[in-house]
């Protein structure tokens, strides 16, 4: 329905009126592959593949990814303890504060405008021209600073619709903006999950064999999911060295809204199965939880399930960071304390790691100009989110240039005209990519401010340094040009002028990234690792079994931490997102799929009240590669999270949890032995 | 946004509010009355109520009154939660409304509105339902005043045209013993799983329960069916269970089973604290 007016469309609507012909529901990932299910799409064989994706046609997956390493039946001779464990986790939704909302508009000269609260304005621009056949020079996109994304803002959907609508009205401006209901329900949300965990140990607590099977509730499209299911495959065991692994990680239609990205990117999800079945593999060999993870942590030298060699500077140190975890929790005083009063306190941990999921051609690019009075412009094309890339930038410039930050101005909104492309703003990437480029860009200004001044200095480019918005003689400070001089070029007192505005270019793009093999998965999904360990404590009412979480702890390795109030800052509001996922976050369906919580009055997130203290401790080994040795750190907050809530309250509870919202129904269930 | 127009009146006396109504009613309008507004603006947001007017009771005096008269505590229908859970007039009150919303709602909400609106918990109503309050009610002509327990049925049994104007408590009831748990599905900030409400008077211990049930209640039965030994008030868990007044309720926020252990768990702690024991 398209209005002048918000007033008319939503009349016109309500004058809509719908008769659905209820179909066979399909409601979880299980019930999506059991013989003889409804299919969801009924000709998935006929489907136009656009990325690497394994449908099976005929069943409702709709990317089979396989990981086959090493020798199963040798590792399963080897263990000599083996746990197996199930696991149910719910689709939720992002709740970014901003909802989602577009303008397009299509110019009388074909132009198409697009307005976005976007994580990816050059993606959109890649799709629309892919999908209805326009060039790229023709369609421009542009997007503000955005009230929140975690991923959800990183799927092109409304943008689609509007231009369709815009093009209806003969290419007027179409406005649409997501209600928080439609918000929750009609745009993307976060994946569900099911899983199955088998590992297999020697008694010396060496983990020989890993067989998984993760089902991904992608809802009724693959979109994201596909991609998805790619990233929990790449990392499917979790942080450990594990020779012999098999998974296969399947991306499952259900009739449930359909999924994109969300902060982890599979991850979270797939943390809580491992690290619970690691608690209970600790368990079965009597071997402290730490003890066991210690043991198994993926070091230098070690191969991931995809294969790739690691080394200090991709990987890591995981062992540290379990260490300075295990003193900043007092590990030592046990991990169920009685109280008294029907309360318990008690500890869980879970390790996590995290690489981006990158095609291997994603680039970015900056440029930096200069204001007459010497001040650096960044032009970027990453978008800003809450996130504070744009201030890390500014940073990295600051540094590169010697100049004060408050010398550098950093664009803010983004237009794919005027911008330098950033592949899109996810996958805890943007310092790391973005960063690089801006590096890049800064050498090139300096190179062509010190071949400008050299000629005015009458000495060689190589004896020049530049700092404090002046080029002087490395040997003699005291002989200089202010930058300002030259910036816009450099006028001899006669009049005579050399030189010109001076550009600064910088890119980046991927490298030695390669997909993944469709039988083995062998492959290189990503630059790097950033890895962790993260700790919760509880305090657990045995009688009504309530709880309260005390204090999440986080010791991850995100090499050279270059704004330390900020990684500080993105890290809690993962764990607090970690949490509130965890306790509380779900949609929650009837028989026919319907959700029965599409608002926030129903569905329930944290509030600030409810927070824990916070404790963010950072190891800093450096990654080769990165700007100035710095890892992505966006998503990672979140990952361990949920899963060490869920250790830390199977302990407490004494009960073999596995189903997230960890709500105390849930426990006092799981408790009794009442079925759900 | 709200897809529809409707005016607004806001009379500053019960007389103007009655002639609003009536002449509203001879245009054939649909008219409703309006104090804090949460319910009404939400529901007309996602379409499901319509109006073509509404008459705001928030300008009349007498819908504004809070505090005490002579023997009574006068609480005007117009007195937002927050007023009522800042203030000490009548504590058990104070801590339901305190319990009821968030901070940002609260300061919205009404206590009439919560009474006469669609929302099944009404936790504030139990204090009043508890303490044998008065409904002060425009019956569309003058002013009358009706116990609370009499007019209360599952709803606030309002006649078309009528609304509420105060709620009136005896001083008496705001010093007795008093408790009130509220128990959510997770987090403090939700719709209660139950809420018990109880104050003990008489020596005999009175409950009124939000949550357990479809609507909120008093449950009377109990008052008779308490066994006071040596000053200790023996109840039963399973009297309780018997006298409930519909099924316990089973939705997002909890299955019957578990609000019906969550219950005894409340009640176990209600009664503890006004010398009760449940068995």
């Amino acid at each position: 329905m398209i209005a002048e007016s918000e007033l008319e469309a939503s009349r016109a609507v309500e004058m809509i009126k719908v008769e659905y012909d209820p179909l066979p529901v399909i409601n979880s990932p299980g019930d999506a592959l059991k013989q003889g299910a409804a299919l969801v799409h009924e000709n998935l064989g006929n489907y136009r593949i656009m990325k690497a994706c394994t449908p099976v046609p005929g069943t409702n997956n709709a990317n089979h990814v396989k990981i086959r390493k090493g020798d199963m039946t040798k590792g399963w001779r080897k263990s000599e303890v083996i746990v197996e464990e199930d696991f149910f986790l719910p689709q939720s939704d992002h709740i970014a504060m901003e909802t989602r909302s577009v303008r397009a508009e299509i110019r009388p000269d074909g132009h198409i405008i697009i307005h976005s609260t976007s994580q990816g304005p050059y993606i959109i621009r890649k799709k629309l021209s892919r999908h209805f056949n326009i060039d790229t020079g023709k369609i421009t996109v542009h997007t503000p600073m955005v009230g929140g994304a975690f991923g959800g803002k990183a799927a092109v959907q409304l943008e689609m619709i509007a231009y369709l609508a815009s093009k209806a009205v003969d290419g007027k401006e179409v406005i649409i903006v997501n209600s928080r209901e439609e918000d929750m329900i009609s745009s993307p949300c976060r994946i569900g999950l099911e899983a199955k965990v088998k590992l297999g140990a020697s008694r010396d607590g060496k983990i020989r064999a890993a067989e998984i099977t993760y089902l991904v509730d992608t809802g009724a499209y693959s979109d994201m999911g596909a991609v998805i299911t790619k990233s929990i495959a790449s990392d499917c065991t979790g942080p450990y060295n594990i020779e012999n692994v098999w998974c296969d990680s399947m991306c499952v239609y259900t009739n449930h809204p359909y999924v994109t990205s969300f902060r982890g990117f599979g991850h979270l999800e797939y943390t809580i199965a491992i690290e619970r079945t690691m608690d209970k593999l600790a368990h079965a060999l009597g071997i402290d939880p730490i003890e066991l993870r210690l043991k198994n942590a993926i070091i230098p030298g070690d191969t991931t399930p995809t294969q790739v060699e690691l080394t200090r500077s991709n990987i890591g140190n995981l062992p540290e960071c379990i260490g300075r975890l295990k003193d900043v929790m007092n590990w030592e005083e046990g991990q169920r304390i009685d109280i008294g009063n029907n309360k318990v306190r008690a500890k869980g941990i879970a390790c996590f790691w995290k690489t981006s999921s990158t095609p291997p051609d994603a680039a970015s690019g900056a440029v930096i100009t200069f204001s007459p009075d010497g001040c650096a412009n960044l032009s970027i094309g990453a978008v800003e989110l809450g996130q504070g890339s744009k201030t890390t930038l500014a940073q990295i410039l600051a540094e590169k240039l010697r100049l004060d930050i408050s010398r550098i101005n950093v664009s803010i909104d983004v237009n794919t005209q005027d911008n330098l492309e950033h592949w899109k703003t996810v996958a805890s990437s943007t310092t790391y990519m973005v960063g690089n480029a801006v590096i890049a860009a800064a050498e090139d200004v300096i190179e062509q401010i010190k071949a400008i001044s050299s000629i005015v200095l009458r000495c060689e480019a190589k004896d020049i340094e530049i700092a404090d918005g002046k080029a002087f003689l490395k040997n003699n400070p005291k002989k200089y040009i202010d930058i300002t001089e030259v910036i816009h070029g450099y006028r001899y007192p006669n009049g005579n002028s050399i030189g010109g505005q001076i550009i600064g270019r910088g890119s980046f793009i991927m490298r030695h990234l390669s997909g993944m093999d469709k039988e083995t998965g062998k492959g290189t999904p990503g630059p790097l690792w950033t890895i962790g360990a993260q700790g919760i404590e509880v305090e657990f009412d045995t009688k009504e079994y309530t709880y309260e979480v005390v204090k999440a702890n986080s010791a991850i390795d995100a090499g050279k931490i270059i704004n330390p109030m900020a990684a500080k800052g993105v890290t809690m509001g993962g764990m607090a997102m970690g949490l509130s996922i965890a306790s509380s976050e779900a949609f929650i369906y009837n028989d026919m799929g319907v959700i029965l919580n599409p608002n926030l009055r129903t569905y329930k997130s944290i509030r600030f009240g409810e927070e824990p203290e916070y404790l963010v401790e950072f190891i800093e080994t450096p990654e080769g590669d990165g700007p100035y040795g710095a890892r992505g750190l966006g998503e990672h907050g979140l990952v361990g999270i949920p899963g060490a809530l869920l250790n830390s309250l199977s302990i407490a509870a004494q009960a073999d949890l596995n189903r997230l919202p960890l709500t105390p129904e849930t426990i006092w269930r799981t408790k009794t032995g009442e079925t759900i | 946004m709200i897809g529809f127009d409707f005016d607004y009146y806001k009379p500053n006396s019960i007389e103007e509010a009655q002639k609003a109504y009536k002449d509203l009613k001879s245009q054939g309008k649909v008219a409703i009355y309006y104090s804090g507004g949460t319910e009404i603006i939400s529901k007309a947001r996602v379409n499901q109520i319509h109006f073509d007017a509404i008459i705001d009771i928030k300008g009349i005096p007498e819908c504004s009154i809070y505090g005490f008269k002579e023997d009574k505590l006068i609480i005007g229908a117009a007195t937002t939660l927050t007023q009522i859970s800042d203030s000490a007039f009548f504590p058990l009150l104070s801590q339901s409304c305190r319990n009821t919303a968030d901070h940002t709602a609260r300061d919205k909400i009404t206590i009439g509105g919560n009474i006469c609106g669609k929302i099944i918990y009404k936790e504030p109503l139990l204090p009043l339902l508890l303490s044998d309050g008065e409904a002060v009610i425009s019956d569309g002509e003058g002013v009358k005043s009706v116990p609370l327990t009499q007019i209360f049925d599952k709803e606030l049994q309002l006649e078309e045209g009528e609304f509420l104007i105060q709620i009136t408590i005896n001083k008496e009831y705001i010093f007795l013993p008093y408790i009130n748990i509220k128990k959510t599905k997770q987090g403090k900030v939700d719709y209660p799983l139950v809420t018990v409400a109880s104050i003990k008077k008489d020596n005999k211990i009175r409950i009124a329960f939000s949550g357990l049930c479809s609507y909120p209640f008093r449950l009377y039965e109990i008052e008779d069916n308490q066994n006071n030994i040596n000053n200790e008030i023996k109840i039963e868990f399973n009297n309780i269970m018997d006298f409930l007044p519909s099924p316990i309720m089973e939705d997002i926020l909890g299955t019957a089973e578990y609000r019906k252990f969550v219950t005894r768990n409340t009640l176990d702690e209600a009664l503890e604290k006004l010398g009760g024991v449940l068995c």
